[in-house]
């Protein structure tokens, strides 16, 4: 029985129709776009809405007092608060950026990190969860990488015996290489029993699953806004109001401020401290947008389709051939697939895919501790879907999969 | 012609004439793709101020693979010089194709321009 066809959850042919790029053709074939972990397609709803928006409402927001520019500071507000609400924050707590990776630096100049004090990351994390913190080496912080099992899975021995030094542990939500969706609630304990802080890189798992940022117990929390329907240059990072007090600025300059003079500086509160300069108003109102989109479907869908298309994913690819699959058997997983062919590198693969109309990432995707040390691999294939994909569309996948396995590959 | 036709070489990507490290050579030099994963490494054997041989070790795509070699054929008896003046064109020339999509340059130019750098005047840095 097709998940399309059961519909309860989710009616991807309905779905479909609101996102006009999923109808253009790629080589010759329909597209079937299988990089959504990279970035995700926009629905109709929110590039129309952008267009709606420098059509009547643009004006810089915060600034002026004209009407316009009222209009416009109420849509960014809007954007906010929807933004609080779909993570159960407030909006005081949600400070706009670019994406996750300025989410995250900010948040390595911000905190009140010093010499002595130790940052945990873990092996599975994305560059951008790694670069930001073993910079901080430079002023004596000390970073350590939680180690990976053979499934792919944290060793959360090691979150258990946390050293009394630790002031943050970092850890993403849900890994863009393997897909694996870590205990973040139970990490989150564990780091705030030893006194540290939490930060969560939810990049890949804000798409998917329904986020509680107080149901995990997150410190900070990052996410993209066009990994999630919505614009590029847009992204969210959360900071707990505990923290507010003891965070340093980042950027500095207009609209972050309260007075100043020349001798005596006074600061916003968060999320205004954060937001120095003119924002990314049309992004933040798409991203708003995006979240509209995704509340009317309703998270619990869109997680429980995720799983359906996940599951058929890796069943159709178990019993090809000649692939090297890297997912462990622990079932917690997003819909990323990682493999390789044998006897080619993930270029190659994706290049040959990619005549037939399927669009796939390959090489390290920005994690290549993980992929180097833990895969084993030069790089990997990627296949990450998201609610406009079709079991139909994995069926053809696999079929095609095993085509260049028989034809290139190694078996 | 594209590079397509670069597909029709798997036998020369499964065994690149200039794969292995040689005996003995007079500069070596490691080149890798930051967001790809392809490595190599380059082996020179020089005389004066030309190339007697050239030789690669490690894996990366087709089509980096097939340009690392064929480049490597290409550069012996070439000046230091003349090898540095190369470019994708040359690359495009030796392996026969003229359209590499520009997210392939960097596989087509890996090879190249790990030579170059095996060669750069390490003194002057
Ligand atoms: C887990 C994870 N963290 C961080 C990022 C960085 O996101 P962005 O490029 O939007 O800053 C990504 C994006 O690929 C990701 O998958």
């Amino acid at each position: 029985m097709s998940m399309e066809r059961r519909g309860k959850l989710l009616d991807a042919a309905q779905i479909r129709k609101d996102f006009p790029i999923l109808s253009k053709k790629v080589n010759g074939h329909p597209l079937v776009y299988f990089d959504s972990a990279a970035t995700s397609q926009k629905p109709r709803q929110v590039i129309d809405g952008i267009r709606y928006f420098y059509e009547n409402l643009n004006a810089n927001p915060l600034r002026s007092i004209h009407k316009l520019a009222e209009e416009a500071t109420i849509a960014y507000n809007a954007a906010r608060d929807k933004v609080a609400k779909f993570i159960n924050a407030d909006p005081d707590e949600i400070v706009f950026v670019r994406n996750t990776t300025e989410a995250i630096n900010l948040a390595s100049y911000a905190l009140p990190l010093k010499k002595g004090d130790r940052v945990v990351s873990s092996y599975l994390e994305h560059h951008s969860n790694i670069l930001p913190w073993l910079r901080l080496k430079d002023i004596g912080v000390t970073v350590d990488f939680v180690d990976v099992d053979d499934e792919y899975e944290l060793d959360m021995e090691h979150y258990r015996s946390l050293p009394n030094d630790t002031r943050l542990v970092t850890v993403s939500h849900e890994s863009n290489v393997s897909g694996t969706v870590n205990d973040v609630r139970e990490i989150a304990a564990l780091a705030h029993e030893a006194g540290a802080m939490v930060l969560i890189d939810a990049a890949q798992s804000a798409p998917h699953m329904k986020i509680d940022v107080k149901d995990i117990g997150a410190d900070l929390l990052a996410f993209s806004g066009h990994k999630m329907l919505g614009p590029f240059g847009i992204g969210v990072l959360y900071v707990n109001k505990t923290l507010h007090e003891h965070m340093k600025p980042f950027l500095t300059g207009g609209e972050m401020i309260e007075s100043v003079r020349l001798n005596d500086v006074k600061y916003q509160k968060i999320p205004r401290f954060y937001e120095a300069g003119t924002q990314d108003v049309e992004g933040a109102y798409g991203l708003g947008l995006a979240i509209d989109y995704l509340n009317r479907i309703g998270m619990g869908n869109v997680e429980a389709y995720d799983k359906a298309l996940t599951e058929h994913l890796f069943d159709s690819v178990r019993s090809v051939k000649g692939l090297d699959v890297y997912g462990g058997k622990s079932g917690k997983y997003g819909p990323i697939l990682s493999f390789n062919v044998k006897g080619l590198h993930s270029h190659d693969v994706a290049y040959f895919l990619d005549k037939k109309g399927f669009a796939l990432r390959s090489g390290f995707h920005c994690a290549q501790p993980f992929i180097e040390d833990k895969l084993k691999a030069n790089g990997t294939a990627r296949a990450s879907l998201y609610i406009y994909n079709t079991l139909a569309e994995i069926d053809r996948f696999a079929a095609e999969i095993k085509n260049i396995a028989r034809k290139y590959g190694r078996i | 012609m594209d590079e397509s036709k670069l597909y029709e070489l798997m036998d020369e990507y499964r065994n690149p004439p200039h794969l292995g490290k040689p005996k003995d050579y007079d500069a070596l030099e490691e080149g890798s793709s930051a967001s790809c994963g392809d490595r190599f490494t380059v082996y020179l054997k020089l005389s004066g101020g030309t190339v007697k041989s050239a030789d690669f070790e490690g894996s990366g795509c087709v089509i980096s693979t097939v340009c690392m070699s064929r480049v490597c054929g290409a550069i012996s008896g070439k000046t230091k010089e003349q090898i540095r003046s190369m470019d994708i064109k040359d690359v495009k020339k030796l392996i026969g194709i003229d359209q590499i999509s520009a997210s392939r340059i960097s596989c087509a130019m890996l090879g190249l321009e790990t030579i170059k750098k095996a060669l750069a005047d390490k003194k002057r840095m």
